[in-house]
């Protein structure tokens, strides 16, 4: 059961537990909290996952603007730009509470635009300050340079993003009817005003698919085992993240001492749907036993040997949270991210009655879900032994167009096409398409890179390439849509990449071998076929001061002889070639 | 007792096991799987399920087997067995550098199969031997590292310790040619020899692991090395409380055991301390570790002779 945003019957599960209203057409829910101070949350459904690879970045942008009049305060408030929601809260008595809220809405209504290159500054500064966090490249395998895999991008809009897009987007997104408030308090405080345009409310985005056969692995690096998954959200959904993490800490840290770390999470991703993450760390020397434990720890839940003493302990532990005095306050940030989701409103009773159901049949389930979409980052080796597919390291085919050789390698190739741009290398081809182009940044120097929708991209250097005039970066600018171009500053002059010295590409040596005898080769045959002229030359001189005219046969003879010689030399050349690379 | 030498039959050796080749051969999956359930020891299956291995054509009503009894850990294991065996056969027992890079795909892709049934082999049934055994051999071929085979030892161990079989897979991939050192390799001899009960087979690795360490030496530094006075005491000590020991029962693995003694005392030129070995087996030899010498007949003949000369009586 969904429940829509204004037709609140849903919530009828949740009488006695929370109160609900609506605050100037926001729908907002409200349930007492011990103490002086109140909390207050705005969610408003939007996200990352909202955003393109171009406009990356514009949720967080219209938070901070909106956040930037509230100033330097002693309350304690904040925001936060997650993948399918934007969350402001604050914390305080109830007239700071007011106060803020109004004040929030006010800067939402009308964004500080004198702010905005200062703020797209401090994005940067604050993205750059950030780890990566070993699970961080995850959402781009599996969901591409779209929707839920933007998490794995940095924010490409702080470059590029006008005011009229940012305003744009404020209006469209942050309206009343995509929003949800919550209070702890046991009534709406007075003087509010949150007053917001009128708009509509968006489902969470659909997901985007960059994997085309799971399970599946991708190498990462040393130290760290991760595992996502996306299953149909549950209460044994849940449960099972629950029991996969002990089953893990078990398994790898007190039996075998290979892990430090050995965890799992659920997070809803939409209305239907969550991701499950598993993570264990590990020593240098340890981590193959790692991949293994992790790989046979999942194997055994999907077998369905999970003790009943470990479903009980998470049942036990899960319960807890229901004995809380203020358990109405205490669970409205979730009742109010379903309603915004219109995921199903289920009331504490119904959770409780269905952690209560929840069998060990139930789990190997959900271990199986898991499993059947897992996407596991492993260090080291691949994991194809256990099942799994490497995710796509190539495109599946080449674009057609002008070619430019590597100027650092002579095995890989650009092709600029009609269609899009590929970079040819010994592997395999790297496409980005002109239709499914999710970025380009551009630069004055020429430089262009092109992320694709499945996540591959390829950065034209035209200092890199031979031949890539600016005719051919012009035609690159005339085919990609505009909405995908985000024009980047110069770089600095050190900062143009140079051709690096060419490696020799490491050769074995039976290859060396190889090209050693085919050049010996092509040295005898090209002295023959430079000496036999000479020898023909001197007999035909020789006969005819003998008086005597060479037979017609046998001068032709010569020149098939020499004919044949330079095509041996040049296939002998062709073959040396071959053995060097 | 005179004879032409010594047998490397398995089923000459260890005639238990001629009912079960009789029952493969006729694809009998219920002779087969009626001989592994009368056994007494996982060490038993372990070995019935190598020997199984090496008979051609087996994977067909095992593979049968294995769909009609999805829950037994029996079929599946067996197996996974015989395609590991099709797999190494493939990759013959050269050293790396002379496998075609096709004989190498194709012998991974065995064992992957293989790996494939026994993770959910050992995920159901975590105390089944035979399945962590066999999956010490895939984690050498597909080299998962040293570290998951010895995770799988662990897991093997936890619930049998001291399996013959499981021992000399781990020792070999400890040994320098499969990625550990030599320090690893008679580390682990020790810790086998020195954490089993006196009068079992664990001592065994000790020599194996001489054995082993003796093949990758070359000339002066190899015949020197079995020679030595230290590698000798550690030998003996090592067989004193193993197969020499009073409280010793031969059982499926003896012959190995004793073969490596004998191996490893005789090309130390200790005749005299490899007759008691010699004498135990008699006409019988394990193929391992006597396929490294060139003749292995001829060579166990020879040092079987100069053994038993020492105790005054020839034995021709």
């Amino acid at each position: 059961m969904t429940t829509d945003l204004h037709d609140q019957d849903g919530l009828a599960a949740l009488d006695g537990l929370l109160s609900h209203t609506t605050v100037d057409g926001i729908p907002t829910l409200y349930a007492p909290a011990a103490g002086k101070e109140i909390t207050a949350g705005l969610f408003f459904r939007v996200g990352r996952a909202d955003e393109t690879l171009a406009t990356a970045g514009i949720t967080h942008l219209v938070e901070h603007l909106a956040l930037h009049r509230l100033g330097l305060s002693d309350l304690h408030y904040n925001g936060a730009t997650a993948n399918a929601y934007t969350l402001f809260h604050v914390t305080g008595n109830e007239e700071e509470v007011v106060s803020y809220l109004n004040s929030l809405c006010a800067g939402l209504r009308d964004l500080p635009m004198e702010r905005l290159e200062t703020e797209k500054e401090i994005l940067r500064t604050e993205a750059a300050g950030r780890g990566g966090g070993p699970q961080h490249q995850m959402p781009l395998w599996r969901y591409g340079a779209r929707g839920y895999g933007l998490s794995s991008y940095t924010e490409l809009g702080t470059w590029s993003l006008t005011p009229d897009q940012v305003r744009h987007w404020a209006e469209t997104r942050f309206t009343r009817d995509n929003a949800v408030l919550w209070i702890t308090s046991d009534h709406v405080p007075d003087g509010l005003d949150l007053t917001l345009p009128a708009g509509s409310r968006f489902p969470a985005p659909a997901p985007t698919s960059a994997l085309p056969v799971t399970p599946a692995y991708i190498h990462g690096d040393d130290g760290h085992v991760v595992l996502t998954s996306v299953v149909r959200r549950s209460t044994s959904a849940s449960v099972f993240a629950d029991v996969l993490g002990r089953a893990l800490f078990q398994d790898l840290r007190q039996e075998g001492g290979y892990s430090y770390s050995a965890e799992a999470d659920y997070s809803p991703r939409d209305a239907e749907f969550a991701t499950l993450t598993a993570y264990a760390d590990s020593l240098p020397q340890k981590q193959d036993a790692v991949v293994g434990g992790f790989v046979d720890t999942l194997a055994r839940l999907r077998a369905g040997r999970i003790e009943q003493s470990e479903l009980d302990s998470v049942r036990t532990k899960l319960l807890k949270m229901y004995d809380t005095p203020d358990l109405g306050a205490a669970s409205l940030p979730s009742y109010a991210l379903s309603l915004l989701l219109g995921h199903r409103v289920l009331s504490p009773d119904g959770h409780r009655a269905e952690l209560d159901a929840v069998t060990l049949a139930d789990l190997r389930e959900v271990a199986r879900e898991v499993w059947g979409g897992a996407l596991l980052q492993v260090p080291g080796r691949g994991v194809d032994w256990a099942g799994l597919t490497v995710a796509p390291q190539y495109s599946q085919e080449a674009v057609t167009g002008t070619r430019h050789e590597s100027l650092e390698d002579d095995r890989v190739t650009l092709v600029i096409g009609t269609d899009g741009v590929s970079l040819l290398t010994p592997k395999g081809p790297v496409t980005v398409r002109f239709d499914a182009v999710s970025a380009m940044t551009t630069r004055p120097d020429g430089a262009r890179a092109l992320t694709g929708h499945d996540g591959f991209s390829v950065t034209v250097e035209p200092t890199l390439f031979k031949k890539v005039t600016p005719e051919r970066i012009a035609a690159l600018d005339a085919a990609v849509p505009a909405a995908a171009v985000v024009p980047m500053p110069a770089r600095d002059a050190d900062r143009i990449p140079r051709p690096r010295k060419r490696e020799k590409p490491p050769r074995d040596r039976r290859a060396t071998a190889r090209a050693w005898g085919w050049t010996a080769l092509l040295v005898l045959l090209g002295a023959l076929a430079a000496v036999w002229p000479v020898i023909c030359g001197y007999l035909i001189v020789d006969r005819i001061e003998e008086d005597r005219i060479p037979p017609l046969h046998g001068m032709f003879g010569m020149g098939v002889l020499e004919f044949a010689l330079i095509r041996w030399a040049r296939s002998v050349n062709r073959r040396r070639r071959d053995a060097r690379v | 007792m005179g004879s032409t030498g010594p047998t490397f039959d398995p089923f000459d050796n260890t005639p238990e096991l001629i009912p079960l080749r009789t029952a493969a051969q006729a694809g009998q999956w219920p002779a087969v799987r009626a001989w592994f359930t009368g056994l007494d020891s996982a060490e038993k299956i372990s070995t019935g399920s190598a020997v199984l291995a090496d008979i051609d054509g087996v994977e067909t009503f095992l593979e049968r087997a294995a769909a009609e009894l999805p829950g037994d850990p029996l079929p599946r294991t067996l197996l996974a067995e015989r395609y590991i065996h099709i797999g190494w056969d493939i990759r013959s027992g050269a050293r790396a550098n002379h496998v075609s890079r096709d004989q190498f795909d194709q012998f991974h892709a065995w064992l992957r199969r293989a790996e494939q049934l026994l993770i959910d082999v050992c995920a159901e049934q975590p105390a089944y031997a035979p399945a962590w055994t066999a999956r010490l051999l895939t984690a050498r071929g597909l080299e998962l590292g040293q570290a998951e085979a010895r995770r799988r030892f662990d897991r093997l161990s936890a619930h049998h310790p001291h399996l013959y079989r499981a021992q000399s897979q781990l020792l070999q991939q400890v040994c320098p040619k499969w990625g550990g050192s030599w320090d690893a390799a008679h580390g682990f001899a020790r810790e086998c020899a020195t954490s089993a009960p006196d009068g079992t087979n664990a001592g065994a690795m000790v020599a194996l692991a001489h054995i082993e360490h003796w093949l990758d030496l070359d000339g002066t530094e190899r015949t020197a090395y079995l020679r030595g006075v230290p590698v000798r005491d550690d030998l003996r000590f090592a067989a004193q409380v193993s197969v020499l020991h009073p409280s010793y029962r031969p059982d499926w693995n003896a012959i190995g055991a004793h073969s490596a003694f004998a191996f490893a005392f005789s090309l130390g030129g200790h005749s005299e301390l490899a007759a008691p070995h010699f004498a135990f087996l008699g006409d019988r030899a394990s193929e391992f570790p006597w396929q490294y010498l060139g003749d292995p007949k001829t060579g166990f003949h020879t040092f079987r002779t100069s053994a038993l000369e020492t105790r005054g009586s020839a034995h021709r």
